[in-house]
C-alpha cells in the first residue's frame, strides 16, 4: 500500500503510555497488529472510528494522534 | 502474518499445485490421447487441498482478531483484481485458439471443461496475489 497523507504520532503516544505494545494497542482498539504496524509507518489511513478509537485507548484528543500531511 | 496472508499463500501454494495436475492430465488426455493413470488418485489430491483449505480457515483463537477494516479493504481490492481479470482471462482463451487452430478450426466439447477449470484457477490465483502484493508478500511490512 502506498503511503498516507496522514501523519501521525502513534510512536511517541506508545512510549509515553508505558512502553505499550503493537498488540496491546491493537488489541485495545480491536485491529490486528499489522493495522497497527501499517498506520504507525503511515501506510494505511485508520478509518475515522477507528482513528477514534485509538486517541481514546491514549486518552487524548484525535487531533493530536493524527494530522493531515497532504497540500493545504 | 495474520489469517488473511496465510489464507492468500495457502490460496496461491493450492493453485499452482491444481494447475500443475491440471496441466499434467490436459497433456495426457488432450496431446498423448489416453486417461492419465492415477487420474482419480490426482482428483482426490485436488479434493484434498480443497478441504485443507476450508480447515485452514477455522478460527485458531478466541481472543485473535481475525480480520479488521485493513484485511476488508485488501480483500476488496484482490476480489476487483480477480473479477478484471475473469475478463481477460476469458478474452485470452477465446482469441488464442483462433492463433493455434485457425479460424475455422473445432475443439472438443470436454476441453471448454478444462478451460473453465482453468479460468477458475485464474481468477483464484489472482486473487491471492492481490492479496498478498498488497500485504508486500508477508514481509515485515514496517515491523519495528
Amino acid at each position: 500500500m502506498a503511503k498516507s497523507e496522514v501523519k501521525n504520532q502513534i510512536r511517541r503516544l506508545r512510549f509515553d503510555n508505558g512502553e505499550m505494545t503493537q498488540q496491546k494497542l491493537a488489541d485495545a482498539t480491536g485491529v490486528t497488529r499489522q493495522t497497527i504496524i501499517a498506520i504507525e509507518s503511515g501506510k494505511y489511513a485508520p478509518s475515522l472510528p477507528l482513528a477514534f478509537r485509538i486517541a481514546r485507548t491514549f486518552g487524548v484528543g484525535v487531533e493530536e494522534v493524527f494530522e493531515y500531511g497532504g497540500e493545504e | 502474518m495474520n489469517k488473511t496472508q496465510k489464507s492468500a499463500w495457502f490460496g496461491l501454494v493450492a493453485g499452482l499445485l491444481c494447475f500443475a495436475v491440471l496441466g499434467h492430465v490436459f497433456v495426457e488426455i488432450f496431446i498423448w490421447k489416453k486417461l492419465p493413470e492415477g487420474f482419480f488418485g490426482l482428483l482426490a489430491y485436488c479434493l484434498l487441498l480443497g478441504g485443507a483449505f476450508i480447515f485452514f480457515r477455522r478460527k485458531q483463537s478466541a481472543s485473535e482478531v481475525e480480520s479488521d477494516e485493513r484485511d476488508d479493504l485488501i480483500k476488496k481490492r484482490a476480489v476487483i483484481a480477480s473479477f478484471v481479470s475473469v475478463w481477460i482471462l476469458l478474452a485470452g482463451v477465446t482469441v488464442i485458439p483462433r492463433f493455434v487452430i485457425g479460424i475455422k478450426g473445432s475443439i472438443p466439447v470436454w476441453l471448454l471443461a478444462f478451460i473453465n477449470l482453468g479460468v477458475l484457477l485464474g481468477v483464484g490465483l489472482v486473487y491471492s496475489v492481490a492479496v498478498l502484493v498488497q500485504y508486500g508478500w508477508g514481509s515485515k511490512d514496517g515491523e519495528k
